[in-house]
């Protein structure tokens, strides 16, 4: 696969541990692993196991460069310093997969919507999300609490301005075609 | 008392303990968004967020109010391990105990563990932690694997501690046999290498035939350029392949294979290969294993032909199989549209439960909101289009809600019927006219093929053509002006004008079709001919390769032609989009034809196929070059959805409804085809039924149960009142459904009030504790 060999192959007991513990088939492991190894870290280290990479690194890949979200997805994945072993790096792309079920995702979603930290996706949550989405569009300010104000009256079920786990399951769970991102593009030869 | 210090005390409080402060991080990844000037940063030291908690007082919350406030189950639950872990402790617990269907107090979907029998405290020391991590891996472990690794996968923890349990698992599990057995025995030793090698290859397997999907990059090429809706037809369109696929392989197999290997002895085909037939599928295909005339009606054994040694003949035939060509026909047929009706109705019932919500009437903003990136698309210039389209969805959807909140006056409500009125009537009258045209076109051209039987016969060949052409062609244009009539329609919402346009087209085409078998049906029978069965299986094929031809012309024209002419002449930079409803209609038009014309020429499947698998490839390459993606409100799992509805009820429906009349009623031709002695063509089961009753005694019980049980009226009516019982069944138990998340959002509104009331109280009685003078003194 890929032009170089890389000089450490990931023996059999790992793959299968990984695949019992992600989403992900043996095929994507290996890929995620050689990208990891050849064209983001580009190094020669023996094993895995001591490379780490920045999240900076990490988010300048194709899939992730262009998302408005990938700050927080970087951040939500990432360890206590904010790098990625491929331990991390494997658990970002197997919630990614579409293998992964939707409960996994609007786990995930959760966390990566609720940005000022506080565990409940409130205003100023969702006034970021809008500002992010539309990019550098245009749209009013009335306009985007008008949009607030019906978003949280639709999800908000105990009227308390904020959105908990519970409250965004509920108002996004019939979404199936959600948090779909498919990396093996890349990473298949041909 | 200062503000900050109780919002730091806040943010303290939330933290979790394994986890440090990443203010420093995001304030270094949101530089770079500052610097665009796009978002707000909200650091700690901004006044803290509006809310109901707030807006009575003017006073911040005193830290005890705080303390109790962050500790609340609900804000706890996302983040902290412990409660993660001790939450999926108790879904092991429920797995193992094996309820089948959860109580009101058990809603697994639920992450509040306050509803659950364990309750979580926070703070909680480190050892109870440890606790609940023994217990959840003691439950992992009577688990199945299977159990086991699910339920490893959808924890949302880190791999590190996934691994972590896993191991512990597998640890205390062979340490268990271990002190059970003593010492593993050789036999189950054997045992475990076995399962161990078996479930290697078997991910082995797997991930092979992840590999061998059909059109796996091209989907994924497509997906990340134009997003999931454009993606969706190509889905769909490999949907209708494998169906083909399906049909083709039986009828291979089951009737052109042994009709092909032993040929009946008195056809001899003179007549000569000249280029037409490929197009009008007469001439030297007539008497060929396409169609059904050429079949024949007997037990296939071998044939002598007419070169071989006699007495070679009679010594081979008692070695032969008899093959009931008839009765291989009807059952190849019969199983599958049967197997095809099966998959049809699943496919629809899964992704209807997929997309559809009881009681939805809440809308979709949330959904629009949060759900609305397409994590596929990747290139630069497509995340440009997609910002832009979720702006003009979101000021749509803006615009419709303020169009609900303020009703129209009357006379203008008065003024929006009127136009929907006209324009369905323009419709339906555009309908009719069609439709009328191709009945007197049809009747026409059969008299002038009927009457001038001593003509030229190249151009009594092609004069088949005019009526596929005719119907093609008023199928490419009309869709165009029903797209242009929503000009009518401007201050609708899109999304009621898309599927008024869809509905219009859908109608145009059924009904076409409706009048081509009855044209088929009871016209052309009438017709003095020797192979009426032929006939309209040719009349099929000249369609399917109509429909063809059309599909690439409106490719050319529509896509490639109209880009260069918008880039050359009108120069504008808008390419033209790739209308998904319209191609999507034409893809369930031409697996109708496909359908209904298997039963008379067996190969269309093969043809179709091979139409599917062209057409996919030049859509592609013309996508690519030509268009860029649709700018109207897609949702591509409820149009997927659509989609395969439309493809059972209409078009499956209708071809099998015609089959089914074609079986049961039609009066097959006298002189070819299989059924030619019968009168009708499901007298051939029935035959074999007798056949078999006077052969062996034994089956006599089998035609009993045909007897009373198939050709018994009552026993369908017994079967469709069963049917709708049960349907009714089911309306009640949504209906019941419905009631009950009505009542619980109730509930869950007044605990909402309750909550407030209850911090309000809190507040109150610690500023009354914190007013005392006792305290005043002791803070001064």
């Amino acid at each position: 696969m890929g032009q170089e060999v890389s000089t450490y192959v990931l023996p059999n007991e790992e793959i299968e541990e990984y695949q019992v513990l992600t989403f992900l088939s043996r095929q994507e492991i290996i890929s995620f692993h050689h990208k990891m190894f050849m064209e983001l870290a580009n190094s020669e280290e023996p094993h895995h196991g001591n490379i780490r990479l920045s999240s900076r690194i990490v988010s300048s890949l194709p899939e992730l460069k262009v998302n408005p979200f990938r700050d927080r997805i970087c951040m939500v994945f990432a360890d206590e310093d904010g790098e990625f072993s491929f331990d991390e790096f494997l658990e970002m792309m197997s919630v990614l997969s579409d293998n992964a079920p939707l409960k996994v995702k609007i786990e995930y979603a959760f966390r990566i919507y609720d940005f000022n930290g506080n565990n409940y996706i409130d205003e100023e949550d969702l006034w970021t999300v809008i500002l992010r989405l539309i990019n550098q569009n245009e749209l009013s300010e009335d306009e985007i609490t008008s949009l607030v104000e019906h978003i949280l009256e639709e999800a908000d079920l105990d009227n308390d301005n904020f959105l908990t786990p519970a409250e965004f399951e509920n108002a996004i769970a019939k979404a199936p075609d959600f948090f779909n991102d498919n990396q093996e593009r890349h990473f298949y030869c041909h | 008392y200062d503000e900050s210090s109780a919002r730091n005390s806040f943010h303290h409080l939330l933290q979790e303990p394994d986890r440090s402060t990443r203010e420093s991080y995001e304030s270094i990844e949101m530089q770079d968004e500052l610097d665009r000037g796009r978002v707000e940063v909200r650091g700690p030291d901004s006044p803290p967020p509006e809310g109901p908690y707030l807006c009575e007082y003017d006073d911040v919350f005193c830290p005890h109010t705080l303390n109790v406030l962050s500790a609340m189950p609900s804000r706890t639950i996302g983040r902290s391990r412990g409660a993660i872990i001790s939450q999926y402790y108790n879904r092991t617990l429920k797995l193992r105990r094996k309820k089948s269907r959860p109580t009101l107090q058990n809603m697994p979907r639920s992450s509040r563990p306050s509803i659950r029998e364990c309750d979580w405290e926070p703070g909680v020391m480190k050892d109870e932690e440890e606790e609940r991590r023994r217990l959840l891996t003691k439950e992992l472990q009577v688990l199945s694997s299977n159990q086991r690794v699910r339920m490893l996968q959808m924890m949302p923890l880190s791999l590190r501690e996934k691994r972590d349990l896993h191991v512990c698992c597998n640890e205390r599990e062979c340490r268990n046999r271990l002190h059970e057995k003593g010492e593993i025995h050789c036999c189950s030793q054997i045992k475990y290498s076995l399962i161990k090698g078996f479930r290697h290859s078997w991910f082995e397997f797997l991930s092979f035939l992840h590999m061998l999907q059909l059109w796996h990059y091209p989907l994924k090429q497509i997906g990340g350029r134009f997003g999931t809706s454009v993606l969706s037809y190509f889905i769909f369109l490999k949907t209708l392949l494998l169906f083909s696929v399906f049909l083709f392989i039986g009828n291979l197999f089951f009737i052109v294979v042994p009709q092909a290997v032993y040929p009946p002895v008195d056809h001899h085909n003179n007549q000569t290969f000249t280029g037409l037939e490929l197009f009008t599928g007469a001439g030297y295909f007539t008497d060929t294993v396409l169609y059904y005339g050429y079949y024949s009606n007997s037990t296939l054994t071998e044939q002598c032909s007419v070169n071989a040694n006699s007495t070679q003949c009679a010594k081979d035939l008692s070695h032969t199989l008899p093959y009931n060509l008839p009765l291989a026909y009807i059952f190849t047929i019969g199983v599958a549209f049967f197997i095809t009706c099966i998959a049809l109705v699943y496919s629809m019932s899964k992704s209807f439960g997929d997309s559809y919500r009881v009681n939805s009437a809440s809308g979709d903003l949330a959904v629009k909101v949060f759900c609305s990136w397409d994590f596929k698309v990747i290139q630069k210039r497509s995340i440009k289009v997609q910002s832009d389209n979720i702006c003009t969805q979101l000021k749509e959807l803006l615009a419709d809600l303020q169009r609900k909140s303020s009703p129209m006056s009357l006379r203008k409500r008065f003024g929006k019927i009127v136009i929907e009125f006209f324009a369905w009537m323009l419709a339906l009258g555009s309908v009719l006219g069609c439709t009328f045209a191709v009945y007197r076109c049809s009747i026409l051209l059969l008299e002038n093929y009927n009457d001038k039987l001593s003509q030229n016969t190249m151009l009594k060949e092609a004069s088949l053509l005019a009526l596929p052409l005719m119907v093609s062609s008023i199928n490419l244009l009309m869709p165009y002006v029903y797209n242009a009539m929503r000009i009518l329609e401007r201050d609708e919402s899109p999304e009621i004008q898309l599927y008024a346009a869809i509905c219009r087209n859908l109608l145009l085409k059924m009904t076409v079709l409706g009048m081509l078998c009855y044209h088929w049906l009871v016209q052309v029978t009438r017709q003095p001919q020797k192979c009426w069965e032929t006939f309209v299986g040719q009349e099929l094929y000249r369609f399917v390769i109509m429909d063809f031809i059309f599909i690439i012309l409106d490719t050319i024209f529509g896509e490639l032609v109209w880009r260069i002419i918008s880039e050359t002449w009108l120069k504008s930079k808008r390419k033209p989009e790739f209308d998904i409803a319209r191609n999507v209609l034409e893809l369930i038009y031409g697996q109708t034809l496909a359908w209904l014309g298997v039963l008379f020429c067996p190969l269309l499947a093969g043809i179709q196929i091979i139409k599917l698998i062209l057409i996919f490839y030049i859509k592609k390459t013309s996508l690519v070059m030509n268009c860029q993606s649709p700018r109207k409100p897609w949702r591509a799992s409820h149009m997927t959805t659509l989609f395969i509805t439309l493809l059972c009820f209409p078009s499956f429906l209708g071809a099998a409804v015609s089959i089914s009349y074609t079986i049961w009623w039609m009066k097959p031709s006298e002189e070819c085809g299989p059924f030619r002695t019968l009168t009708t063509i499901y007298e051939s089961g029935k035959v074999w039924v007798r056949r078999l009753e006077k052969s062996n005694p034994r089956f006599y019980w089998f035609s009993w149960i045909h007897r009373h049980l198939v050709e018994n009226p009552l026993v369908i009516f017994t079967a469709a009142g069963i049917l709708l019982i049960v349907i009714y069944f089911h309306a009640e138990v949504v209906d019941g459904q419905r009631k009950i998340i009505r009542l619980l959002r109730e509930q869950i509104a007044n605990e909402g009030e309750d909550k407030k009331f209850l911090i309000n109280k809190l507040q109150d009685s610690y500023k009354k504790i914190n007013s005392s003078p006792g305290k005043r003194a002791s803070r001064e």
